[in-house]
């Protein structure tokens, strides 16, 4: 369900910027953009509410691949009453970041296509979040000959790219445990092995 | 190692958490954070109505890892180590104790 009440949802977000920028002490100057103007150039979020934010402490915001800028549109999304799958409506960002991951998504959504379409056989992709997972299948939507599910449970669950009309009931992702032990032995984030078939 | 509770003028870390758990969950009166200061880190422990322990935690945990997240980045802002602790209903609040001499 769309965001009801722009002018609320602002004033929310601009309530909990301001703790983290009083009592957090967090150097961050923001502006912020609801409704049309919000709206993604690159089509990947759904968002109608779009926070800028700038400052001394920015760049603190994008260490660990923007994981403190994740965790402010989590809560911010939260403050806001947005259901998980509803989260992008209020989007987070700073020097740039969203774009460049938007061309990072393509650009490793073009590689694992690629590998797909040349072996035949379904790529995982690491573990990610809904939203991760959303984007990357909005990156896929653009490609063809290749098909995109979810697969797996809570924070294990992955995105799978299957050639188009393969037979998804044959294939096994791999473990999330062993998964994330190989990608870190490898310092890759996606694993690039032959899946295993049954 | 000993824990003392702040009874002092609250910490703004604590009232940071305070302010934000009370504008997540339903009922923001039951909404209590204790700031258990430690030799070189502090323990901000979180209590929430038994009813709204899930809105501070999430699905998989993601709120409270954002919390922590959040409350990571404040650490390096006040050189000063804070943890944040979700109190599960049934744990005793922690009891003040006089500092060591």
């Amino acid at each position: 369900m769309p965001i009801q009440d722009y002018k609320t949802a602002a004033e929310t977000i601009v309530q909990f910027l301001k703790l983290l920028t009083s009592h957090g002490r967090l150097r961050l100057r923001y502006r912020i953009t609801a409704g049309a103007g919000a709206a993604d150039p690159h089509g990947l979020e759904a968002r109608e509410i779009y926070i800028e934010l700038s400052g001394p402490d920015a760049p603190l915001l994008l260490e660990r691949d923007g994981e403190l800028l994740r965790a402010m549109e989590h809560i911010a999304a939260k403050l806001v009453h947005l259901e998980s799958e509803e989260h992008d409506r209020v989007s987070f960002d700073a020097e740039n970041f969203k774009a460049l991951r938007a061309q990072e998504l393509r650009l490793r959504a073009e590689t694992a296509a690629a590998t797909v379409l040349r072996t035949r056989e379904p790529f995982p992709f690491a573990p990610a979040s809904s939203r991760e997972r959303r984007l990357l299948h909005l990156v896929f939507r653009g490609i063809a000959g290749v098909e995109t599910a979810s697969v797996g449970e809570g924070a294990g669950r992955m995105l799978v790219v299957y050639p188009a009309g393969y037979d998804r009931a044959s294939y096994t992702p791999p473990a999330p445990p062993a998964f994330a032990e190989r990608g870190r032995a490898s310092g890759r984030r996606e694993q690039s092995r032959a899946p295993r078939r049954r | 190692m000993t824990d003392q509770v702040n009874n002092a003028l609250p910490d703004p870390t604590q009232t940071l958490i305070r302010e934000i758990a009370r504008a997540l969950v339903d009922d923001p009166d039951a909404v209590e954070v204790q700031a258990l200061v430690r030799d070189e880190s502090t323990v901000l422990r979180l209590h929430v109505s038994d009813a709204d322990i899930g809105k501070v935690i999430g699905k998989q945990g993601r709120t409270a890892h954002s919390l922590r997240t959040i409350l990571s980045a404040v650490s390096m802002k006040y050189h000063h180590r804070y943890t944040l602790d979700i109190v599960e209903s049934g744990e005793p609040p922690a009891r003040p104790s006089l500092p060591q001499e």
